[in-house]
């Protein structure tokens, strides 16, 4: 049996680390070691439970109507609000152009995110794939107001591009305040998001699958719709949904963008709330923008699977 | 360059009016008030809402400073939107929590509103009030929840180059084709509806009833492509060469001016919509919070910090012996005389709070169509 060296002290960190031990145990027995994993996911269960709680809340105001002589809700629910919502011509005109807005904007944005993340992923040059990415990061970090406010500045009457147009002869043109403004502004915001959606699926494709289809024959058209876009599918899939669902509820940009005429649901919604004070109605919108939003996201789920959303599970 | 010469000239000489109205405000009643040695313990600071850029810097200049000088409370300004504070003052109140600001800058019809749901203090004791004119006292309210404070005009605003014949007559201008894509109004048509309704050949009596006339007009104003925005997006709109002519308050157009721009702006023959701003004060305040955010609002109706508040403004105020600002004498934004408001159209706030939800919707129905 080895002697014990009577000075031993146990070094500093070793203290520390059994205290910490012995504080864990104490906060949390090792018998509930089971619901640790519970433990972890703890704050975000009440994150949503509070978001939960505030929808309950909007569903409780969207029964309830305003009252022009007071300006109190009424007392009792009725679906009046709801009738309002779905038989306006108004929002019926404001969700189409939010649907059509948010399908062209995931179509666009995928577009122009497809071949930058490929870039980004194949180059073999470390200087363009970090050039890329400070691309594509220096936006991303310029909060979407001041975005959108630049692009009033340089799509102006008096702004950089009638400039150059003035050049050969050309403007001014009314670059701004109209529907394809909206969704340029929107594709240009969205772009960062959709890339890094993409960026892991496509990395995950091994450059030896597109090699070996080239070795059988395939020119780069056949390999890209035969193999690569199939193997990305996933990528495209999370990318088109968060593309999506961030565009259908956009308020800045068509706020900004769209010169007062080219509303999305969020700004009636925003109407409601802070213009006219009809809490209920505003109310009302939103929990069909939730619908409508939760039921094309079920609709993708079972058509195309939740690509990268699903986290490697099984469809 | 220029320009930024005129507005350092414009803040000193803001600068230098509150200064002697808070000179002269020493030497005044006011202040003997406000050093009562029996008023209740002062605050560190109180929060006004306001309107930002010349609005707010108007009421720092002709009200605020001069009051921190004379009591030594600060007054912080926030610049959030009255329609976005209105439902957090609702809902302070509505929880029984101490409401985040003392005093809220609002429109007469928002100030309705919030009047009629409960949420405002009674300001009669005021002592200022004596001094006001009518134009101070809510339409259709009991007391005074508002104190109205001044009164402004949506005017016709214009760019002179665009209209080298001479200005424009009728709100029918908006209607000429050479402004399609170049004409603005406010995002949800405020100012407009009741000129629309007699431009489109409806008549006032008609209001609320029968709008008819209104949204017809509307409609054809549709076609010219309008830009819709707030009070900031105007004056951008008319510095950046995208509009050359736009219903607004004619504040706007004066400050545009002011920063170098050409405008004008008239009153139509169809006349121009008249209405007023006030100061309220939310419930739910501590006892000496309260004092004192009404002494601010009792300030305010000096006829110092009117005199200076409103020459920033370019507005006619609620005190009389008021001196309009050089640019302004006979100007038809500038109503000082019974006869001025023969072309102003002047609809009370009740029937405003009561339609102003359905104007708005119906006014969106057909800009968003």
């Amino acid at each position: 049996m080895p002697e014990t060296n009577p000075d031993f002290r146990y070094p500093l960190r070793w203290r520390i680390m059994d205290m910490a031990e012995a504080i864990a145990d104490f906060l949390w027995p090792r018998r509930l070691s089971k619901y640790t994993g519970w433990l972890f996911i703890m704050p975000a269960l009440m994150l949503v439970g509070i978001l939960v709680l505030g929808l309950i809340q909007i569903a409780d105001a969207s029964l309830r109507t305003l009252d022009t002589a007071t300006y109190l809700p009424s007392d009792n629910w009725s679906l009046d609000n709801f009738q309002k919502a779905l038989g306006s011509s108004v929002y019926f005109k404001v969700a189409w152009r939010s649907l059509l807005g948010a399908a062209l904007t995931t179509a666009i944005t995928l577009c122009f995110a497809f071949p930058y993340a490929y870039a980004m992923v194949r180059t073999q040059s470390p200087k363009v794939r970090k050039a890329l990415l400070i691309a594509l990061f220096l936006p991303f970090f310029i909060g979407q107001v001041v975005r959108a406010y630049g692009w009033l500045i340089l799509l102006g009457n008096g702004g950089m591009v009638n400039d150059v147009l003035g050049l050969v002869g050309i403007g001014p043109v009314r670059l701004l305040f109209n529907y394809p403004a909206v969704i340029f502004g929107l594709v240009q915001y969205m772009l960062p998001f959709a890339v890094l959606m993409l960026a892991p699926a496509l990395t995950a494709i091994p450059t030896e699958t597109e090699i070996a289809a080239g070795s059988l024959g395939a020119n780069w058209l056949q390999t890209l719709w035969h193999v690569i876009l199939p193997m990305a599918k996933p990528g495209l899939v999370g990318a088109g949904l968060v593309v999506g669902t961030l565009s259908l509820t956009d308020f800045a940009v068509p706020a900004m963008l769209g010169g007062g005429s080219q509303d999305f649901v969020a700004n009636a919604i925003y109407d409601q709330f802070f213009r006219t004070a009809d809490q209920g109605l505003g109310a009302a919108l939103a929990l069909l923008l939730v619908a409508v939003g939760s039921l094309i996201v079920g609709l993708v789920f079972m058509v195309f699977g939740a690509g990268t959303l699903s986290m490697g599970a099984r469809k | 360059m220029a320009n930024s010469h005129i507005r350092l000239s414009r803040r000193a000489m803001l600068c230098g009016s509150a200064t002697a109205g808070a000179a002269l405000l020493i030497t005044g009643a006011s202040t003997r008030r406000l050093m009562a040695q029996n008023a209740p313990e002062k605050p560190r600071e109180i929060i006004v809402r306001a309107w930002g850029g010349s609005w707010v810097e108007a009421l720092k200049a002709g009200v605020s400073d001069p009051f921190t000088e004379a009591t030594g409370i600060a007054v912080r300004h926030d610049l959030t939107e009255d329609n976005e504070i209105q439902p957090k003052l609702w809902a302070a109140v509505a929880q029984g929590r101490i409401p985040p600001i003392h005093v809220n800058w609002d429109t007469t019809t928002n100030a309705t509103k919030s009047a009629l749901r409960g949420v405002t203090e009674d300001l009669s004791d005021v002592s200022n009030l004596a001094n006001t004119t009518d134009l101070a006292k809510p339409v259709g309210l009991e007391g005074y929840p508002i104190i109205n404070t001044y009164g402004y005009v949506y005017v016709l605003a214009y760019r002179p180059e665009a209209f080298p014949d001479g200005p424009p007559t009728s709100w029918t201008a908006l209607l000429d084709p050479k402004f399609k894509g170049r004409i603005a109004l406010y995002n949800d048509g405020i100012g407009f509806h009741f000129p629309a309704q007699v431009a489109g050949g409806g008549s006032l009596e008609d209001i609320p009833d029968n709008m008819q006339a209104a949204w017809d007009f509307i409609a054809k104003v549709k076609e010219q492509d309008p830009l819709l925005g707030e009070d900031p997006d105007f004056t951008n709109w008319f510095q950046n060469g995208e509009i050359d002519i736009a219903c607004t308050i004619s504040t706007n157009a004066r400050e545009a001016r002011k920063n170098g721009l050409e405008i004008a702006w008239v009153v139509p023959e169809e006349g121009c919509k008249f209405d007023t701003d006030g100061l309220w004060i939310p419930k739910g305040l501590p006892e000496n919070e309260l004092y004192w955010a009404k002494e601010y609002v009792n300030f305010a109706l000096t006829q110092q910090a009117q005199q200076v508040w409103l020459d920033g403004l370019g507005l006619p105020g609620v005190v009389p012996g008021l001196t309009p600002p050089e640019d302004l004498v006979d100007d038809p934004s500038y109503p000082t005389k019974p006869e001025d408001f023969a072309h102003l159209i002047r609809i009370s706030a009740q029937v405003q709070v009561q339609n102003e939800s359905e104007w708005f919707s119906k006014f969106k129905e057909i800009m968003q169509g």
